[in-house]
């Protein structure tokens, strides 16, 4: 998929990119995520396929038609409107989560948005008595430059397992 | 050493000892005289449409290949070779001719029959040492299809599934059968959650009663259609053949049309569930006034069919979903959800509802991500010691005098019985079933 050439890391596009990435986290760490919104596109599409273990042989290893997310910004806010209720018991008490972003490369290959690759490792641990649990997954994001900054047009997370070892998606990748 | 008579006896008065809910020994007598007897679903016959089309699904430990062989026949193989028992596929979906054992190369056609091992004549003496024709991966032991859905039972001398389904079929209908092009599987989505296969099964069964309070969230932020939770009250719970289920009250004086509208339908498909359900299905909806939601088919399929509101302009659209518990032990369970929908309906339909399945149920659904919380706590408190000091009570609906609070409603256009208004006849249903399989010798 990528034949383009990362941006060298010291291009200034790349370095606002990988920053507002690595903001991104710290909002969503600090289960900020009326803040978290204001850095969505209002036409964002943010896509999370189901992956699939098949042959090497049969062309594809994620569904195409079924996601674990696949959501507009009324979805997204939807979301973050209910886990601002006090009654979203999933997440309350709240886990503790830490978003490690990693192997950020950006590429200008899309038109007037910044590509922008990375892989995440999402720890999220709840209460006292259970193990935590982890999620990898790569990311592509667009990222569209705005009058009050970069902004998410679009995000596609390619998760590593086919079968989730978490009890839910009460939590943004 | 466990008790199981008692501990049956005890359900049986809805009195549940917490402890089934986390216990190895409990979870070693399901497997042994319950999975390994009753139906249980596998795929649906849309998640495979050509020949060559396979998925890999599993009952407990027991791996099938569920494909369609080259003349289109739905077949269910035991995923282990022949010869040394390596599993002849090891991907979970796709399109295959063949099956080759990455072992020693034995290959099976898709309908089972193996087809060729290396050096069959140097190594076996050819046909007349080995008949090559005689062999085939084991078949489940009994395979049978209702609305395109297979299920299989591992007891070869399982009853007709048409007969087990029995009065719970009217219902499968409403969720598998909105027009003669059936529906169609997407998924599933694929999870592990830290809890007892059956407190899912059970609450999709007849827990109306939990909606008002774990699922207050998505009624605060006007995802639900219902303005309030409570409205569950009104709804009808019944019990049919195997299964149990929930429904919600309609709004009084709507006809067949009209209420399907309520719901989200579209007026394209209305004309063709008119023409495939029954004139008793149809009165089920616009006489008695009841719209299908939550259910469970024992042991443990859920179904759940719900309207929430997709966009900021209120609309109204109805989702479908199957979703399987698959033990995993007595602490943990696959959750396998797939969105389903009418093969026939429009493409913007598809695409809407799709939306408030995402939005609803499956791994991010905000009604499912408060229920999973919740049964994996009882999870966590069933295993230890205190447990089993406790039964839980699941007497609601009935008095001291295991009366009913309230008698069956008499005028509920389906078969089996109903009652209106908060009750866990539904579970009791559920869990009584349980107590016969425990009862019985393994097999």
């Amino acid at each position: 998929m990528t034949a383009a050439r990362p941006l060298p890391y010291g291009d200034p596009a790349h370095l606002a990119a990988h920053q507002f990435l690595v903001e991104e986290a710290a909002l969503l760490d600090a289960a900020d995520y009326a803040g978290w919104l204001e850095l969505l596109c209002e036409d964002i599409r943010y896509l999370m396929p189901v992956r699939v273990t098949t042959a090497r042989g049969a062309g594809f290893d994620s569904l195409a038609d079924m996601g674990h997310f696949d959501e507009d910004i009324y979805a997204l806010r939807k979301r973050v409107q209910r886990l601002a209720t006090d009654h979203a018991w999933t997440e309350d008490p709240p886990s503790r989560t830490r978003h490690f972003v990693t192997n950020v490369r950006t590429f200008r290959d899309e038109g007037e948005d910044l590509r922008a690759e990375s892989a995440l490792l999402l720890f999220r641990s709840r209460g006292d008595t259970r193990e935590a649990d982890l999620l990898s997954a790569g990311r592509t994001d667009l990222l569209r430059a705005t009058a009050d900054g970069l902004r998410l047009a679009r995000r596609e997370i390619t998760v590593d397992e086919s079968v989730l070892r978490t009890q839910n998606l009460a939590v943004f990748l | 050493m466990l008790d199981l008579s008692s501990i049956v006896s005890q359900v049986r008065r809805g009195l549940i000892p917490a402890h089934v809910y986390g216990d190895p020994e409990i979870f070693a007598a399901e497997r042994d005289r319950l999975f390994a007897r009753s139906w249980v679903f596998l795929a649906h016959e849309s998640e495979i449409p050509d020949p060559g089309d396979y998925v890999v699904r599993r009952v407990l430990a027991d791996s099938f290949i569920v494909a369609r062989d080259e003349a289109g026949v739905v077949r269910v193989m035991f995923n282990m070779c022949l010869h040394r028992g390596m599993q002849v596929c090891r991907a979970e979906m796709g399109n295959a001719s063949h099956f080759r054992c990455p072992y020693h190369a034995w290959t099976y056609r898709n309908d089972g029959r193996l087809a060729g091992l290396p050096f069959h004549q140097e190594a076996y003496g050819g046909e007349d040492g080995f008949a090559r024709d005689s062999q085939a991966l084991l078949s489940a032991p009994s395979m049978a299809t209702h609305n395109g859905l297979i299920f299989i039972s591992l007891d070869p001398g399982a009853p007709a599934l048409r007969d087990y389904l029995g009065d719970f079929a009217f219902y499968l209908d409403f969720y598998t059968r909105q027009s003669p092009a059936g529906v169609e599987l997407r998924g599933p989505q694929r999870w592990r959650v830290k809890a007892n296969w059956k407190i899912g099964a059970e609450n999709f069964a007849g827990d109306s009663y939990h909606t008002p309070h774990t699922h207050a969230s998505v009624v605060d932020i006007g995802l639900f259609r219902e303005p309030k939770a409570s409205k569950r009250k009104e709804g009808a719970l019944y019990q049919a053949g195997p299964g149990a289920g929930t429904t919600y009250k309609l709004p009084p004086g709507g006809d067949f049309a009209d209420q399907l509208r309520y719901v989200g339908y579209p007026d394209a498909m209305i004309p063709a569930m008119a023409q495939t359900w029954s004139e008793r299905q149809r009165a089920l909806i616009a006489d008695s006034g009841f719209m299908v939601s939550a259910a469970t088919l024992f042991p443990n399929l859920s179904f759940v069919h719900n309207w929430p509101q997709i966009d900021a302009a209120g609309t109204v659209v109805p989702f479908i979903s199957l979703r399987q518990w698959q033990p995993v032990s007595e602490r943990e369970t696959e959750v396998l959800s797939w969105f389903a929908v009418d093969a026939a309906a429009p493409g913007d339909f598809k695409r809407k509802s799709y939306k408030a399945y995402l939005m609803c149920f499956g791994t991010s659904g905000m009604f499912e991500q408060d229920d999973v919380e919740n049964w994996v706590s009882i999870t966590d408190m069933a295993a230890g010691s205190m447990a089993r000091r406790l039964n839980l009570n699941s007497r609601m609906g009935l008095t001291s005098e295991d009366k009913p609070v309230k008698p069956p409603l008499a005028s509920f256009a389906g078969p089996g019985l109903a009652y209106q208004g908060f009750g866990e006849y539904g579970q009791r249903h559920w869990l009584s079933q349980w107590s016969d399989h425990l009862e019985r010798e393994a097999r």
